[in-house]
């Protein structure tokens, strides 16, 4: 008898044991990133080098979207406006805690969002607080925020990724400790080398499945497809088309397709002759052909797009099409006095692995309108600072943005990185409206008005909104085949 | 006849010999072939090329070597035939007369401070000392991001930095004959220092020089292909091997057939050139490793 209770003891504190590995976090995960802000790479998610990467893993933001994109519940639990939207009281969740150990309250979210609007801070995300006034601390667990206008798509914008809460005063030091209240913790930061992970065993959501997550500076496009290949990092969600074969059949790795309002594009600054004047910036675009670029680059994985950075699942976009049209792209030319045409200089670098092959079909394509396009390798390191929005024409990529956020960051005319140097009064009266409209039809009538201004008039060709191919090691578990955004990162495990 | 045809009649001479002598032997004259025929290539090839190098087209990306496609299409429909056939032209036209700038340049510049020596000689030294410190890819790197990627850019750019190491041959083969009675001979006769380079050093050193400029030419040429396959060399859609291979290397798994060709064509081009130069350096009694004659 006496030893069957052992058998029976040793058993259960077996199973007990081996029920507790199973939920411990376990494994290490390696990502890269691509140095894009060099030595102004920080954790701060508000300032213009934020390491995104990181930080969707160590800092959370109120409202969130779901798997199919739907606003979901996040750090706030739940939300109302009053009557005219005009003021948003959110309840925020309790129990929750920082990974220094304090607790997360209604001052750290005024805090954090408040900050965003600091014009000493500069932040690009200032456009998508612009609307917000003040936050008042009703309750330690209830916010309530006050617009200046009516905004009944409010919450949309906070599903901005670098709306994120941190501990309130951690302003000065928060781009070196990234501390949130995130699955992961940050041990060690080093934006040129390897950013290094811990698991946040006293996540809210529950503790991650990882024990680690790596981050690794990896500035070009292949030495990052070769990384994975070599299973030096176990994510790429930046793999071009083009490499799908490699991947395809491979039992080592899973390949899965992720629609996304992820963009790459032209832009012509329009502050530059020749484009300077709107019909040479409309004949460039009608020069395009945007399927054919789609199936040469994207091997067909994309969504045409008619210049408009609206993501094609939002409900604001503008549906229209855009066929190539040479006779109207060489007579629009004569008009605004170029009857033989222009020459172009399209600044490229291997920060994106499409931005060369893109740049080459173009060059094809504009050709056929009198369009003389020399495409110009950059140094892909110093992109962002020393081509992006310095040189006349040059390629861009913008991450997806609700409507709203993306229409006013790049192209307002009061945008910190309003890239092509647009300004239409127009076009922001148009999304002032929209803003101030509790009609959904009226609204989105305004969104629409505005995105057709982009059509005739913007500096910024836009052929195609991407769709991901995500490829990941197959020993990687439980990772959402959503945007990078709505993955919900303590879910992942390696086996 | 005049004593003036009868040194032109001797110099033609002297080069048939040379290249008989180089043809002479298995290398020298696998060496020659594959370079005269590369040479015919770039200059005939566009009277003959099956298809436009940049006509692109969705339906025919990647396609494999066919009959119809010897070298199979890349990932933007191109045939990938008419791109390596055509893809020599441009790396010879900049890496051959980058090369004739490095030899004039280099070979005048180590002749001269090779004769005058002293104070300016140490300064030119120290010079392309300094020079020769600096890695060659990141100074070109700097010089084509600033004043871009046309051949009007690379040949002198290209020149200038292969023509460094010809300064310090051309001196030590001045070094070599300066000490010669002739020379003395000349510089008591009260001749110009101009008048003793041409007459009596440089026929000396001039087979020297010219088989470091051979050897330059093949450096060069891979240098050329490395800044194109950084995207640095010429702009796309010129066909260019250094470029192709960089585009068609992320396909390498599936799509062999665009990444092979180009590299062929590249390697065979400097295998031709180091054969040859090899070839002319024995055939003019030159040892390469010491460049000393034999």
């Amino acid at each position: 008898m006496r030893t069957i209770c052992k058998l029976i003891s040793v058993s259960l504190v077996s199973l007990l044991f081996s029920f507790s590995l199973a939920n411990a976090s376990s494994g290490v995960f390696k990502l890269s990133h691509d140095l894009g802000f060099g030595k102004d790479t920080n954790l701060d998610a508000i300032s213009k080098g934020r390491l995104f990467q990181v930080v969707i893993m160590t800092q959370n933001r109120l409202v969130r979207k779901d798997l199919k994109g739907v606003t979901s519940a996040e750090l706030a639990t739940d939300w109302s406006a009053n009557a005219d939207a005009t003021e948003w009281t959110f309840n925020l969740r309790k129990g929750v805690k920082f990974h220094d150990g304090s607790d997360f309250d209604a001052e750290d979210v005024k805090y954090s969002l408040m900050r965003v609007k600091d014009p000493d801070i500069g932040s690009p995300a200032k456009k998508s607080m612009s609307s917000v006034t003040d936050i008042e601390v009703v309750d330690s667990h209830t916010v309530k925020m006050k617009l200046n206008t009516s905004f009944a798509d409010f919450p949309l914008l906070l599903t901005d990724y670098r709306l994120r809460m941190i501990p309130s005063g951690s302003g000065d030091t928060i781009g070196k400790t990234g501390v949130g209240t995130g699955p992961f913790i940050v041990d060690k930061f080093d934006p040129e080398g390897t950013t290094i992970l811990k698991a946040n065993p006293d996540y809210w959501e529950g503790a991650p499945g990882l024990a680690e997550v790596h981050v690794i500076a990896i500035p070009d496009g292949e030495a990052r497809v070769q990384a994975l290949l070599t299973g030096q990092i176990h994510m790429n969600r930046y793999v071009p088309f083009s490499q799908k074969k490699i991947f395809d059949g491979n039992s080592k790795f899973n390949v899965s397709v992720v629609p996304t309002g992820n963009w790459r594009g032209m832009v012509m600054r329009t502050d530059t002759a020749p484009f300077d004047n709107p019909k040479v910036r409309k004949a460039v675009r009608l020069a395009v052909d945007r399927q054919e670029l789609v199936d040469l680059v994207m091997g067909g994985a994309a969504t045409v797009a008619c210049d408009t950075p609206v993501a094609p699942s939002d409900q604001y976009r503008l549906k229209m099409k855009c066929p190539q049209n040479i006779n109207k792209a060489k007579s629009l030319l004569k008009e605004a006095g170029y009857p033989n045409g222009i020459d172009m200089v399209i600044h490229v670098s291997t920060k994106e692995p499409t931005w060369p092959t893109i740049a080459e079909v173009l060059q094809q394509q504009l050709a056929k309108a009198n369009i003389k396009a020399e495409v110009k390798m950059t140094p892909s390191k110093s992109y962002w600072k020393e081509t992006w929005m310095k040189k006349p024409v040059a390629m861009t990529r913008w991450n997806e943005r609700p409507a709203d956020s993306a229409l006013h960051e790049i192209y307002h005319s009061g945008a910190k990185w309003n890239e092509s140097f647009f300004k239409n009064p127009a076009f922001d009266e148009n999304l002032a409206k929209a803003r101030g409209e509790l009609d959904f039809n009226k609204r989105k009538k305004a969104y629409q008005n505005a995105q057709k201004t982009l059509w005739e008039e913007s500096g910024t060709m836009i052929p195609y909104h991407v769709s991901k191919l995500v490829v990941t090691s197959s020993n990687v578990k439980n990772l959402d085949e959503v945007e990078v955004f709505s993955v919900r990162w303590h879910k992942v495990k390696m086996k | 006849m005049t004593l003036e045809k009868e040194q032109k009649k001797n110099n033609l001479q002297k080069i048939f010999e040379v290249i008989k002598t180089m043809a002479s032997k298995p290398s020298g004259l696998i060496g020659l072939s594959i370079l005269l025929f590369h040479v015919i290539l770039a200059i005939t090839s566009p009277l003959y090329v099956p298809y436009d190098y940049k006509a692109i087209d969705p339906s025919l990306m990647l396609q494999a070597p066919s009959s119809e496609y010897w070298f199979g299409t890349d990932s933007l429909g191109r045939d990938v035939f008419t791109r390596t056939i055509l893809g020599g032209r441009t790396a010879l036209t900049v890496t051959f007369f980058g090369s004739l700038i490095a030899l004039v340049w280099g070979g005048a510049l180590g002749i001269f401070c090779g004769l005058v020596g002293g104070k300016i000689d140490d300064v030119v030294m120290r010079i392309i000392d300094a020079f020769l410190s600096i890695p060659w890819i990141l100074a070109m790197l700097l010089i084509v991001s600033l004043l871009g990627t046309t051949t009007l850019v690379l040949i002198p750019a290209l020149g200038f930095f292969y023509g460094k190491g010809i300064v310090r041959v051309a001196r030590a083969a001045t070094h070599d004959v300066i000490a010669k009675d002739f020379i003395v001979s000349a510089k008591a006769r009260g001749h110009s220092n101009l008048s003793i380079i041409w007459n009596e050093i440089l026929p000396n050193v001039r087979d020297a020089i010219m088989v470091e400029g051979a050897m330059r030419w093949s450096w060069m040429l891979l240098g050329f292909s490395s800044l194109s396959f950084l995207g640095f060399g010429v702009s796309p859609p010129t066909p260019d091997w250094g470029l192709m291979i960089s585009n068609a290397r992320g396909l390498m798994s599936f799509a062999y057939w665009a990444v092979l060709a180009p590299i062929f064509g590249l390697s065979s081009l400097i295998i031709g050139i180091n054969l040859t130069a090899d070839a002319f350096a024995k055939a003019l009694g030159i040892d390469r490793s010491t460049k000393a004659p034999v």
